[in-house]
C-alpha cells in the first residue's frame, strides 16, 4: 500500500492571555492511499487543531513544538514527491496544497460559503487559480461537479447565491468545491454535524460514492460514533490533546479497551437500549491550560489506578492494528472487565450484524 | 419506577393548534398546521422531524411566545389559547418552563448564577426572606448536580455541560408541571448529553413533572420518551407510544427517519441504506389526511387510499 501521510509526534501549544495552552501532546496517525480514517473525540481534544496543522491553517498564536506531517504527493508530470507540510510557509502550501491535493469540508456549510458570489463562481475559482483553466472549461468541468454531487437542474443553480439552497443542497456545493482541483486526500471536519438525519445519510453516501470512484483517501472529524461505524476503516479516539485508543473499526466498536471509549460508547444510546440510566463518564474534559499530572483521563475514569495519576501510559499494542493508551493493559495491572452496559450493548450489536464476526 | 396514569385528564392538551407566519400580502408560511396532542402528568413526550418542520414553533406556541393563529390549548384545565386573564398568565408563568438549546445564548452573561436561577422567584414573589431564597437557590444547585458556592458565579466560568444544569436548575426551581426541553442536548457533547439526560430522568423521577422533549436525535428521543409524535411540514404525521412508533412504523416518512439513524455498529452500518422519502413525489397530501388508528395508542395522518398504499409497500 502506498502511504499518503504520516503524522508524527506532533505537539502544538496555543499562546494565550492566561497562559499556554498545550492543545496537542504527541499524536502519530498515518494513513494510506484510498483509506478512511476517523477522529473522534469530545470538543477541545484537539482534532480539528491536528487537521489544521496538516492543512498548514493554524491559528498565529500556534506553536509546534515538535513532530512532522509528511505528505506524499505526485507532481504534474507524474513524479513522486514527499514534503514535510509543518517546514513549508503558508504561500508555498497555498499554491501547492490547499485546495489542490488536500481539500476540507467544513461543518457548516452556511458560514464556509461566500454569500455574495454564486455558487458557480465558488466552484471555478479554485481550477482558475491551480489550473489556468479557461473559463468556459471551468465551467463544463463545475457542471459536471454539481451533476456528480447531485444537485439537479445544474446548469440554473450554476447562478445562484448559497442562501437559495437548502443546508443539504449547500454542503453537497462545499463538497464539489473540495473535489474541483482532484485532490488526493479530502477532510471533512464534523460534515454533517449543522444536518438532518435523513440528509445526513445522503451526504455521506455521497463522500463514500465519490472516494471509491475516485479512490482519494478521507479523514473524518466527529464526535458521532454513528457517522464513523458507516464510513471508516480506522478509528482514532482522542482525549486532551492525545490518541488513547487507535484500530480498525471493528476493533474498536466490539473489543474496546479504552474506559474512554467504552465511555463514549455507550453515552449515545442505541435503539435498543432499555438500560434505566446511560453509563457516563462523570466530570468534564481537563483543561489544557494546566498540564495533567499522569493520564489525562484519570479524574474522570472510575477504573483509574494509582499509576493513573503519577505517569502518562503508553501505548499498549493489542493487535498488529489495535492499541490503547491505558495502564489497564500493563501485564501487572489487576484483571479488568468492561461495564455490563457496554458488553450487553457489543452482544447486542454483534447480534443485530447477524454473527458477521468470525 | 414511575407509571403513568392515562385514565386521569391530561396535563396540556393541543388541539387543532395552527401557526402561521405572514411573511408578506401573497405568502404565508404554515409551521403548524393542525396539530393535535395530549400529555399527561410525569410523562415525557417526544417530537421529532427534520429542521423547519415546525417543532420548535409547536413548543413555543405551547408556552405561549406567539399568539397561536388557531386551535385550541389546554393546560391543568384552564384554556390558555386566546387571551389569558392575569390569573392564568400567573399560572401559567409559574407551572410550565422552558429549557433552551444553547445555553451560553440563554444564560444572561451579566448576571450571577444565583441571580440567574432567583430570577423567577423574584418575579412571582415567593419567598418570605433572602435567606429563603438563598436557601431555595442551593437546593436546586445541589440538585441539578452544581454545588452551593457556584451561586456568585458567572456564566461564562461554567462549562457547556454546567450551564445546561443552570438552565434546568432555572426551569425547575418555580417547581413547574411541564418541562418544554427545546433541543437542549444537541449543542453537547456526547458524553455530557448522557450526564443530562440522566440528570433529567431523575428530576423526573422525584418531581413527577412531564416533559416536552423537542429533537431531532431519534435514538436519544426513543431512550427518554414515552410517546412520540413525528412532525414533518407542520403535520404531525404519526403519533404513537415508542414501541408503537419504532416497532411499527406505518408512515414512509417515519420509516425513511427511522432507516436513517446511524446506530454505531460498523458491520450492520456498511451494508445499510437509508429509505428516501421526498415529500413532493411522493403523491401524498398531508392536509388532506385525517388521524386512521393502528392499533393501542397508534395513530397515522392520511387519507384512506393512502393508508392502503402504505400497508402494501410493507
Amino acid at each position: 500500500m502506498e502511504k499518503i501521510l504520516e503524522i508524527n509526534n506532533l505537539d502544538i501549544t496555543f499562546k494565550t492571555t492566561a497562559g499556554e495552552v498545550h492543545a496537542i501532546r504527541g499524536i502519530d496517525i498515518d494513513l494510506e492511499k484510498g483509506e478512511t480514517v476517523a477522529i473522534v473525540g469530545e470538543s477541545g481534544s484537539g482534532k480539528s487543531v491536528t487537521m489544521r496543522a496538516v492543512m498548514g491553517i493554524l491559528a498565529k498564536n500556534a506553536r509546534v513544538n515538535s513532530g512532522t506531517v509528511k505528505f506524499h504527493y505526485k507532481h504534474e508530470d507524474g513524479s513522486a514527491a514527499e514534503v514535510d507540510i509543518l517546514t513549508k510557509d503558508k504561500k508555498w502550501i497555498r499554491k501547492h496544497i490547499n485546495g489542490k491535493r488536500i481539500a476540507m469540508v467544513f461543518q457548516d456549510p452556511m458560514t464556509s460559503l461566500d454569500p455574495t458570489m454564486p455558487i458557480g463562481k465558488q466552484i471555478m475559482e479554485g481550477m482558475i487559480k491551480h489550473f489556468n483553466m479557461s473559463k468556459d472549461e471551468a465551467w463544463e468541468r463545475a457542471l459536471r461537479l454539481l451533476n456528480e454531487v447531485g444537485i439537479s437542474n445544474a446548469e440554473n443553480r450554476m447562478k445562484n447565491y448559497p442562501h437559495q439552497l437548502s443546508g443539504g443542497q449547500r454542503q453537497r456545493v462545499v463538497i464539489a468545491i473540495a473535489l474541483s482541483c482532484d485532490p488526493d486526500l479530502l477532510i471533512c471536519d464534523e460534515p454533517t454535524t449543522a444536518l438532518d438525519v435523513n440528509i445526513q445519510a445522503k451526504i455521506l453516501e455521497l463522500i463514500k460514492k465519490v472516494q471509491k470512484e475516485r479512490g482519494i483517501s478521507v479523514i473524518y472529524i466527529t464526535h458521532d460514533l454513528g457517522v464513523v461505524a458507516k464510513v471508516a476503516d480506522y478509528v482514532d479516539v482522542m482525549y486532551a490533546g492525545k490518541i488513547v485508543e487507535k484500530g480498525n473499526v471493528n476493533e474498536i466498536f466490539y473489543e474496546p479497551t479504552h474506559p474512554y471509549t467504552w465511555g463514549l460508547l455507550s453515552a449515545m444510546p442505541d435503539l435498543e437500549t432499555d438500560d434505566d440510566r446511560l453509563y457516563t463518564i462523570p466530570g468534564s474534559p481537563p483543561n489544557l491550560l494546566y498540564e495533567p499530572e499522569g493520564d489525562a483521563f484519570a479524574p474522570r475514569n472510575s477504573y483509574a489506578m494509582k499509576i493513573d495519576k503519577l505517569k502518562e501510559p503508553p501505548m499498549f499494542e493489542i493487535s498488529k492494528t489495535h492499541s490503547a493508551a491505558t495502564w489497564l493493559l500493563d501485564p501487572r495491572a489487576p484483571k479488568f472487565e468492561m461495564p455490563v452496559e457496554i458488553k450487553n450493548r457489543i452482544e447486542r450489536m454483534k447480534l443485530a450484524s447477524g454473527g458477521a464476526e468470525k | 419506577m414511575r407509571t403513568i396514569d392515562y385514565t386521569k385528564e391530561p396535563l396540556l392538551k393541543v388541539e387543532n393548534l395552527k401557526q402561521h407566519f405572514k411573511v408578506n400580502r401573497n405568502f404565508t408560511v404554515k409551521a403548524v398546521d393542525g396539530v393535535s396532542f395530549s400529555i399527561w402528568p410525569g410523562e415525557t413526550y417526544g417530537l421529532v422531524g427534520e429542521s423547519g418542520s415546525g417543532k420548535s414553533t409547536v413548543g413555543r406556541s405551547v408556552i405561549r411566545l406567539y399568539d397561536p393563529t388557531d386551535g385550541k390549548i389546554f393546560f391543568d384545565g384552564n384554556d390558555i389559547s386566546g387571551k389569558m386573564s392575569k390569573n392564568t398568565i400567573n399560572d401559567l408563568r409559574v407551572r410550565m418552563q422552558m429549557i433552551f438549546q444553547d445555553p451560553m445564548a440563554s444564560l444572561n452573561p451579566r448576571k450571577t448564577v444565583g441571580d440567574i436561577i432567583g430570577e423567577g422567584l423574584d418575579i412571582h414573589k415567593s419567598y418570605k426572606s433572602r435567606d429563603e431564597r438563598t436557601a431555595k437557590i442551593k437546593a436546586i444547585l445541589k440538585k441539578v448536580g452544581l454545588a452551593e458556592e457556584h451561586i456568585s458565579r458567572y456564566p461564562h466560568q461554567f462549562s457547556g455541560g454546567q450551564r445546561q444544569r443552570v438552565g434546568i436548575a432555572r426551569a425547575l426551581i418555580m417547581n413547574p408541571k411541564l418541562v418544554i426541553a427545546d433541543e437542549c442536548i444537541s449543542a453537547l457533547d456526547v458524553s455530557i448529553q448522557a450526564q443530562v439526560v440522566n440528570l433529567m430522568k431523575d428530576i423526573q423521577e422525584e418531581t413527577g413533572t412531564a416533559y416536552l422533549f423537542i429533537a431531532h436525535d431519534l435514538s436519544m428521543v426513543k431512550y427518554i420518551s414515552d410517546r412520540i409524535g413525528v412532525l414533518h411540514l407542520g403535520h404531525l404525521v404519526e403519533m404513537g407510544t415508542k414501541d408503537e412508533i419504532f416497532e411499527n412504523p406505518i408512515h414512509p416518512y417515519t420509516k425513511s427517519l427511522l432507516s436513517a439513524i446511524p446506530t454505531p455498529n460498523p458491520i450492520a452500518e456498511k451494508t445499510r441504506a437509508a429509505i428516501p422519502y421526498d415529500y413532493a413525489t411522493s403523491g401524498l397530501n398531508y392536509s388532506k389526511g385525517s388521524y386512521h388508528l393502528i392499533d393501542g395508542t397508534h395513530y397515522v395522518k392520511c387519507t384512506d387510499e393512502e393508508l392502503e398504499s402504505f400497508r402494501k409497500k410493507y
